[in-house]
Formats: C-alpha cells, structure tokens, sequence
C-alpha cells in the first residue's frame, strides 16, 4: 500500500499536481533570505524562524480588536522598509493612512485598491458580495502582475458567509499562482479562509476583556494580544503561542 | 594540400579616413547654411557628424572601392561643394581630429597620408586648437581653460606650434595641467580621442493598416494591433527609443474617425503591454462603429537604461505596472486605486490619492535593502538563540515582547476607519458612555467596560459649508435622509469636506471590541468612526 501511495505521490509531482491534491507545501530553506519577510517585529520573527514564508498563502485571523491590522501595518513597514512594492486589496475600504503613516509605512511604495463597498444596501443585498468578488479579482491581477514584495487581502470587517461564498478553488488558484514567486501573500480576515491552500496562520486573541487593553486616565494605551502559529500545511506540525503588545 | 592563409584584418575592413568640410567665415556664410554642408555629406556617406555649425566631419572609409583613393574622394567633395555654391576646405586624413585641424588651417583640397597626421600637423600653430572647440571640451569653463593655455602659457614655454606641444613628454604635461593637458596634446598629434557619432534622421513611427472587412470586436482588432506594434517596435529598438505616447486612430465605416491617446508613464516598446494598453482604452472608450482602419503613431523617447544589480529585490517592471494599472482602472474605476498620501490637516481620516508610480528601480531602494539585509541576520539570530530553549509549544513572556515592542519596534496600535461613519444609540451617564448598540449589522455593541475621552476636535467652522448643510438639514425629511447629509461632513477623508465638531470617545465593549465613537455637536448625534484593531 506504501508502494502504491508512493508511485501515486510520484505521478503526481511528475505532472506538478502534488500541491493541489496533497498537503506538502514546499519546505522553506531557513538559509535563504530570500525564502521569507520578517515582519519587523523580532520576536515574532524569531517563533517564525526569520519571517513570513514567501511564495506561499499566510493568513492573519481573528476577532475585531485582536492586533490583526496592527501587525499588518509593522508587515507592511518593514517590507516597504526593504524597498519592496507592497499592494492592499482593500475589500471594504476600511485602510487608516494615519495609522500607516504612523507605523512607519513608505507610502510611496504601496499600492492601495479601494473596493467599493455600499453602506445602504436596500433591496439589492448581493452589491458587497460582488464588491468582495471584484476585490478577489483585483488581487489576482496584482499577483499575476508579480514581483510585488508583499500583496494583502484584508476582509477583516467582513461578514463570515460573505467569504465562505467565494469559490474554494479560489484559494488553491492564488496558491499555485504565488508558489515559487518572491511575494509574500496575506490574507487577512475574522477566521480562516484558505483551509488547505493556507502555509501559515496567525490566529489573534486579546487576552482577557480586564487586561487586554489598556486605558490609563483619559487615555487609550493599546493592546495586549496573543497571537497563535498553526502551520497547517508544514511537513512538521507546528502551534506556539507569541504575545504581543500595542501602543496608540 | 595546403590551406589558404587567413585574409589580413584590413581585407576585412576597410581603413578608418575621414573627410572634413570645413566652411569659412565669409560675406555668403548666412547664405549658406549648415544644412547645405550635411547635404555635401549625406551624398557620399550616412555616417557623418555635424561637429559645429561650420564643421562636419564625414566617414569615408568605404568609399576607396567606390571612388578610388582618397585623393579622388575628397576631389569629388570639393566638387560637389562647388556644384552648390560652397566654397569650403576639404581635407581627408586618417583621424577626424587630423582632418579637421587641417580643413581648419588650409584652403582648398588637403589630403594626408596615413601615418603622417602628426608630421602633417606640426608646423600648424597652436592657436587652431582655439577653433577647434569640439566636444572634447565639455564644458565653457574647460575651454577657457584651452584658450588660456595656448594664448598665455604657449608664449611662456616658447610654444609655437602644434608640433612643439606634441613633442613635449606627456606625464610632465599632465603634472603641470592636469588631464585635460592629455587631450590637447592628443588633439596636436591627430589622434581622436572619441569616435564618430552619426548624425540620425528624424524617424516617423507610423504604421496602418486597411481592412478587407470592418471589425467591430476588441479580439480581432487585438491581432492588428499585433501585427501594426511588432515592427515598430523593432524600429524603436534599433533606435535605442521607446513610447513615449502611443496613438491609436480607428477610421470608422461611417467615414468618423476616433483618435484615443495614451501617455505611457515611463518609456516602453513591449508588444503586448502596449497591445494590452490600448485594448484596454479602447475596451473602456469603444468606437462607435466598425473600424476599416487601424493607425497607430507613436511618439518616441530615449529609450530607458536600467542598471540592475544583485543586492536588491527585482521589482516589477514599469511594463507590468503600467497594464496592472490599466487592468484595475478597467476593473475598479480610475479613482479607487492609487498612493495613499497623507494631509497636513487635524480632520479626522483626512487622506488624499495620488497616481501609483511604475518606476521604482531607484537609490533609496537599495539602500533600504541593504538596512533591510541587517534585521533580517538579526531576526534570525535571535531565532537561533531561543531555538534551544523552547519546545514544540511555547510561549514568550509578555514582559519580553512588550519591552521589546514599546522600545524598540513601537508597534502602533491601528485603526480601521468606517469610510461612513456609523450611526450609534450610545447610553450616558455622568457625561460619559456607558452603552454603544447599533442597527448595523456586524457591529453587535454592549455595554462599555472602559472609555477614554472626550476629545473635542473642530475645523473649517469658518467655511460657508456648515450654513449650507443647516439649511439642507432642515428641509430633508425622514431620518435617513438625516443622517445621509449628515455623513457626507464627517466623513474622514478628503472627499469630505467641510466643517466638523465632534468629541471623540475611545471605549472597549463587552465584546471584546475597542470603538472609536464620536458625539457630533452640532446634531448631537453618536457616531461609530473607527475601530482600533
């Protein structure tokens, strides 16, 4: 029966089908530089052995207020910091240029795509559904584009069932389209949406509702936040725990 | 049987000899303009090159097939001067400068063996090297320094002629004048110190194309396009040019033409992102009828040099920008991607867009990749320290990472702004927010566990904008409609303006979510704005 997994496992990479029909994603060598994008903030890094890993789908997940776009904002500054081009799909229009410029973003060097999104939607319900599809679509055009640094998905705001609507072959596309590119590719959203297509997850949590933000007097401090690594596609299973802080 | 011997590289090629057509200041100088000596020229080769207005230098290397010895060609020259009404000197020799010191010096028809530049050279005096003003003297301030030297320094040294420079021993030379002492002393032996640079036409980049049958579809007009771009292209490649803007006339079946114009961002002569670029116009601004033909003109540019190197990252290429940009204009609408650009103004969000650059092959990227290089080792480093220490599972203490965040990477807390702000019931007690419920959905609300706040932030009051939307308050009618004017002023963002007067409360609800909510003053009304995430 091994034999047989083994000849199918052959066959299939034979005709570059191993990665749409397994799980192995192609193993990232720790020596090459180029393999990944530290995301700027050295203990994160450090969990993720130098950085997000480039040519593959990495996911931030969470609930509203978890650190998602905090830590999207310190990716995007320390990859613009490189000098690379960096693109945001922004399904829902919902990017702060204030908080960009405040982490330290090159603006220069980014790419923002607004999607259009409709407050009032009235009868027709379908208008933000076809405003996540057109968003889809304009990510792909980007990653097609290529030698983008960093290209971001965020549907962070948007409703779960929205996302599940989009076709799963979806993610298995962009998948193949980023593999073995220097692009790092992110997506960024409330749960999961990649499922297998997806290389690594950052899940976000606040803490606890007493300690997990901090407001001192008049003031908003930040946040405290508990990122989870899942490496769900990796050869190794992985799963660590990496706590984060934010300051307003 | 023995092979036959290898031809002599001269047998090749021919001996470099260059002609010089020199034309006196006279009384019909004006008469006869620069034109009329490039005329001389073209007739006898296409690589000449016009060194002043006075002054043109010809190739005639290959012409001793043609005409004979150089003594004929330059005859032939002299006589075709004469058949237009020129009266120029002629030399020939083997270097242009030769030439052209010689053209400049003697009247009439001068031809120099080869070999013999130097000694032909030598009784010339030295101050023809101040008429000699080519490029070789790039700037006014260097040629001063030339006249200076050969009108003062000459008399000094005793100098008199062009071979008395040439004798004089070269390092000794430099010492005393530095550099550009070596090319004037190369310019007294005869010897060029740069090549000959044709002189180029003026090219048209024009291509058309009748069709049989009138097309109406963008597929087929895809393959014209194609076939019209594909050998202009390779002209503009021959040119070292690129477009620089592309035009596309359709003449239509009804005798109308449509004219569309592209303005390419950088210089390009790539077939098929050209061909994609203006389908993609054409897609967006179709012809009213069937097209019966199909002209392209372009535009041409000095073609763009790229210096690529190792260190950095490879970008994407003006190219591929430049349709990626065309595609999510087509897809998304002109005005919703681009640069975001920050502005200098206290309004809430306020923001602007500017057009995305498609050339980023520039100095500070490398600079920055070079910095970039360095966090990189240090991450890993670091990785390789806790390596030993943690297991599969672990976890760093808040302490470490926070420190390190605050002090170090100041990972700033983000907003994620409601481009339309959303409409609250907030609950208040003792001034100050208690309870945030919305009707939208996805924003659930609940009971605030903390606030911060308020901050009272006001502008533009003075513009005539708060009296207009007063008015249009008070004749709309329905809630909605209300809140809809409403919007529209506080909006962050550029395309809101107006007048704002909010205080702005940060609160954590008992969801788990921290909102930026607001109080407009003015119709007292809350507002969710932001969310901090």
């Amino acid at each position: 029966m091994a034999l047989a997994r083994a000849d199918l496992e052959s066959l299939l990479r034979a005709r570059q089908l191993d990665r749409t029909l397994t799980t192995a994603l192609p193993q990232i060598d720790p020596r090459d530089e180029h393999a990944l994008a530290p995301c700027g903030i050295s203990a994160l890094d450090a969990r993720l052995g130098g950085g997000f890993p480039r040519g593959q789908l990495s996911e931030l997940v969470g609930p509203r207020s978890s650190g998602r776009t905090s830590l999207l904002l310190q990716m995007m500054a320390a990859a613009t910091a490189r000098g690379e081009l960096v693109a945001l799909v922004d399904a829902l229009d919902m990017f702060d240029v204030e908080s960009a410029a405040a982490a330290g973003v090159d603006l220069e060097r980014l790419l923002w795509i607004r999607g259009h999104l409709v407050t009032n939607q009235g009868l027709c319900r379908e208008l933000n559904q076809r405003a996540i599809e057109q968003a889809m679509r304009a990510f792909t055009l980007v990653l097609q584009a290529g030698n983008f640094g960093l290209v971001v998905f965020d549907v962070a705001e948007a409703p779960a069932d929205a996302v599940r609507r989009l076709p799963f072959t979806t993610w298995l596309r962009l998948q193949r389209m980023v593999e073995g590119s220097q692009t790092a590719c992110l997506l960024v959203g409330g749960e999961p949406m990649a499922r297998s297509s997806a290389g690594l997850t950052l899940k976000f949590g606040s803490r606890n509702l007493e300690t997990g933000m901090r407001f001192h007097g008049l003031l908003f401090d930040g946040l405290e936040v508990q990122t989870r690594i899942v490496r769900a596609r990796a050869r190794e299973q992985e799963e660590a725990c990496v706590a984060l802080s934010t300051s307003a | 049987m023995p092979s036959a011997p290898p031809p002599e590289p001269s047998a090749l090629s021919p001996q470099p000899l260059y002609a010089c057509l020199y034309r006196p200041p006279s009384s019909d100088a004006a008469a006869v303009g620069t034109a009329t000596l490039l005329a001389i020229a073209q007739e006898f080769s296409p690589r000449y090159e016009r060194q002043r207005d006075d002054l043109v230098t010809v190739d005639v290397s290959g012409l001793t097939r043609l005409l004979g010895p150089a003594q004929t060609i330059g005859e032939e020259l002299r006589r075709e001067a004469v058949a237009r009404g020129v009266r120029a000197h002629v030399a020939v020799a083997g270097t242009q400068t030769a030439a052209a010191l010689i053209a400049l010096a003697r009247p009439g028809l001068t031809v120099i063996a080869r070999g013999e530049e130097a000694s032909a050279l030598a009784p010339l005096p030295l101050g023809l090297l101040e008429k000699y003003e080519v490029r070789s003297q790039k700037s006014e301030e260097e040629a001063l320094r030339t006249s200076d030297f050969v009108l003062r320094t000459s008399k000094k040294w005793g100098l008199r002629t062009l071979g008395d420079l040439a004798s004089l021993p070269t390092a000794d030379l430099v010492a005393r004048f530095g550099r550009p002492a070596r090319a004037w002393q190369a310019m007294a032996r005869g010897e060029d110190r740069w090549p000959l640079v044709p002189m180029l036409e003026e090219e048209r980049f024009e291509a058309s194309l009748d069709l049989e049958w009138p097309i109406s579809d963008l597929e087929p007009l895809s393959f014209v396009l194609t076939r019209l771009l594909e050998p202009l292209s390779t002209r503009l490649e021959r040119r070292d040019r690129g477009v620089a803007v592309l035009h596309v006339l359709l003449r239509l079946v009804t005798r109308d033409t449509t004219a569309r114009r592209l303005e390419l961002p950088t210089p390009m002569r790539d077939v098929r992102a050209l061909r994609t670029l203006a389908l993609l116009d054409l897609e967006a601004h179709p012809a009213e009828a069937a097209i019966d033909r199909v002209t392209i003109v372009i535009d041409p540019t000095p073609g763009r040099v790229v210096q690529h190197t190792l260190y950095t990252r490879a970008q994407p290429t003006p190219e591929q920008l430049s349709t990626l940009l065309a595609r999510l204009g087509a897809l998304m609408g002109q005005d919703r991607f681009g640069v975001p650009v920050a502005v200098d103004t206290d309004r809430p969000g306020a923001f602007a867009m500017a057009p995305f650059a498609t050339d980023h092959n520039d100095q500070r990227s490398r600079l920055r990749a070079e910095g970039a290089s360095a966090s990189l080792a240090e991450a890993r480093g670091r990785c390789r320290a806790e390596a030993g220490t943690r297991g599969t599972r672990g976890e760093i203490s808040l302490e470490d990472s926070a420190g390190s965040a605050r002090s170090a990477l100041n990972v700033v807390s983000a907003l994620r702004r409601c481009r339309q702000p959303v409409p609250a019931r907030v609950a208040v007690a003792d001034g100050r927010p208690v309870r945030v419920t919305t009707d939208r959905r996805g924003f659930t609300g609940g009971a605030v566990t903390h606030c911060a706040g308020p901050w009272r932030t006001s502008g533009e009051w003075w513009t005539e904008r708060k009296l207009e939307v007063r008015s249009q308050k008070l004749e709309v009618k329905g809630q909605s409609s209300l809140q809809t004017s409403n919007f529209k002023l506080q909006t962050s963002g550029a395309e809101g303006a107006g007048p704002w007067d909010r205080d702005e409360w940060d609160v954590s609800l008992s969801d788990g979510a921290v909102y930026r909510v607001f109080r407009d003053r003015d119709a007292d009304r809350w507002f969710i704005d932001a969310i901090v995430d």
